[in-house]
């Protein structure tokens, strides 16, 4: 019975909660602007209004076109329920590490056929800066991950982050690491602040917009969704990780920590639209700067580890 | 392998030392200077809980001078002779980083070779001891790949850092007499660093230190 509870929770949580947390960024940003900003659920809105509206489809698109959006939406499913983004997560047999990794990039992989399957000149610009971008920031997720799954000597996600888990139950400083450079890694690969800015009109200096500029109806919504929940899984991740990195410090009953989970995701996204305020768009040039720090995250990281493994 | 909140403290200044090497502002440059200050500052009141109160003393000058004192005229002077970023450094900023990292590791392996002066905690004197290297080769790698003469006492300041996190963790701690001493060597060196600053600036017209190799008379 709890068991069916949990999988009716997430699932809701599942097809609510991602155009809601972009609504909140929206929203946070919004009130550091003294802007009043549109209701959180207002991306929700947006999603129904694209669910009415007509489609049109380039004529030079071949099939790939078509099925991307809805293979995408797939993927990032299945990557939802193998990652532990909030701890009432049911249970799944094996959320290795590095599946879910690949499911990532296959997901830009076909995003990016996408883009290049419509020929247009937008697509094209888009694909190429978000393969540049994923070629940098690759190793700071695997190596985030490669680490914290050193310490605990496993590569399943819902182990290296389940609370019963005592390799890494005193380790914040490890955490703190890995968490900052997932929640680094996770302003890249979704396309946010530093890196791209998605509210600008001009899709010319944009990478995901750019890329999705050819789909318009139901696509576009199975697309936005898909990116939605791609937003939720990554910052719900490192949301994860310092709730870990503070969990020594506040002994957390066992009964709060679902909620507290939620309670972390929650925070993390606040703190992506105090970033977004505060931060401006980076020159394209500047990119592997910043970039860099994530690597530096992630290569601190498997230094503690390493060290960890040594002294023990 | 569990880290104590001093050890967190002193390992803190040298991570912030490794993300000075990733950006040339030179505000940004400043402020994580002054942030690694700060936690340096905190370990010295952590070790001053510990062992000798006068450290509790030393703690405040540091936070008053160094972190906070030495940043601000610096930055000031930044302002004035209008130097906001590194232009050209010998290796590009992520590249260094990355080399500061591979330092930590390298220092962490280093520090068991040393003898541990210091009795009680022997784990803590080996963290203090690599996180002192590590500033010590942080700054080291800032004077080396910088060119502009600000970055060169930024890196200064850092080996400064350094030199005083090992004392403080291999030590039982200096006379206060010496430290305030070394305290007062900084500043004045930073003040007349930083006037000569304003002199090369007025008579080259810039600051890069790797053209300063000729003499002219």
């Amino acid at each position: 019975m709890t068991e069916f509870f949990r999988w009716l929770v997430f699932l809701m949580f599942v097809v609510l909660a991602p155009p809601v947390s972009v609504g909140i960024i929206r929203k946070v940003k919004a009130r550091l602007q003294n802007r009043i900003g549109a209701s959180i659920f207002q991306p929700l809105f947006d999603l129904l209004k694209f669910y009415s509206k007509g489609e049109t489809v380039s004529e030079v698109t071949s099939w790939i076109f078509r099925s991307s959006a809805g293979i995408n939406f797939a993927l990032v499913l299945i990557i939802a329920l193998l990652v532990p983004w909030v701890q009432f997560k049911p249970h799944v047999a094996s959320a290795d590490i590095f599946l879910v990794i690949y499911l990532f990039a296959f997901m830009r992989m076909m995003t990016v056929l996408a883009a290049l399957d419509a020929g247009s000149a937008f697509g094209g610009f888009g694909a190429s800066r978000e393969v540049t971008l994923a070629l940098l920031i690759e190793p700071a997720l695997v190596l985030c991950l490669a680490s914290l799954g050193v310490v605990s000597r496993t590569s399943d996600l819902e182990q290296i982050f389940s609370f019963a888990n005592l390799a890494l139950s005193n380790q914040p400083g490890l955490w703190l690491l890995a968490g900052s450079g997932l929640f680094l890694t996770s302003l890249v690969e979704l396309s946010r602040m530093p890196v791209d800015d998605p509210t600008t009109h001009l899709e010319l200096t944009m990478v995901h917009e750019a890329m999705i500029l050819e789909n318009s109806g139901r696509n576009l919504l199975l697309v936005e969704y898909t990116h939605a929940l791609k937003l939720l899984v990554l910052f719900g991740l490192s949301a994860q990780c310092f709730l870990h990195a503070i969990a020594p410090v506040w002994q957390l009953p066992a009964v709060l920590i679902s909620a507290a989970s939620g309670g972390a995701v929650l925070i993390t996204l606040a703190l992506v639209g105090v970033q977004e305020g505060l931060s401006v768009k980076l020159r394209w040039t500047r990119l592997p700067e910043f970039i860099a720090y994530a690597v530096t995250m992630a290569l601190l990281s498997v230094l503690v580890a390493i060290a960890g493994r040594l002294g023990s | 392998m569990t880290l104590s909140i001093y050890e967190l403290a002193v390992l803190s200044a040298s991570i912030l030392a490794i993300f000075l090497l990733g950006t040339t502002y030179i505000r940004t440059n400043l402020g994580f200077y002054s942030a690694q200050t700060m936690a340096i500052a905190a370990a010295t009141m952590l070790a001053g809980s510990q062992r000798e109160p006068h450290l509790y003393v030393i703690a405040l000058i540091i936070l008053l001078l160094k972190a906070v004192g030495i940043p601000v005229f610096l930055i000031w002077i930044a302002d004035r002779i209008d130097a906001q970023t590194d232009a050209g450094t010998y290796l590009p900023a992520p590249l260094s980083m990355h080399l500061g990292i591979l330092l930590l590791g390298a220092s962490y392996i280093l520090s068991s070779e040393l003898p541990m002066m210091l009795g009680h905690g022997q784990g803590s004197s080996r963290i203090g001891a690599t996180a002192a290297m590590s500033l010590l080769f942080s700054g080291i790698l800032v004077m080396l790949t910088r060119r502009i003469a600000i970055s060169q006492i930024i890196g200064f300041l850092m080996i400064e850092n350094g030199i005083y996190l090992f004392a403080l963790t291999q030590t039982h701690g200096m006379p206060m007499m010496v430290e305030m001493g070394i305290l007062l060597d900084v500043l004045v060196g930073v003040m007349i660093a930083g006037l000569l600053l304003f002199r090369i600036k007025k008579s080259f017209e810039h600051i890069d230190a790797s053209q300063l190799t000729q003499l002219k008379d």
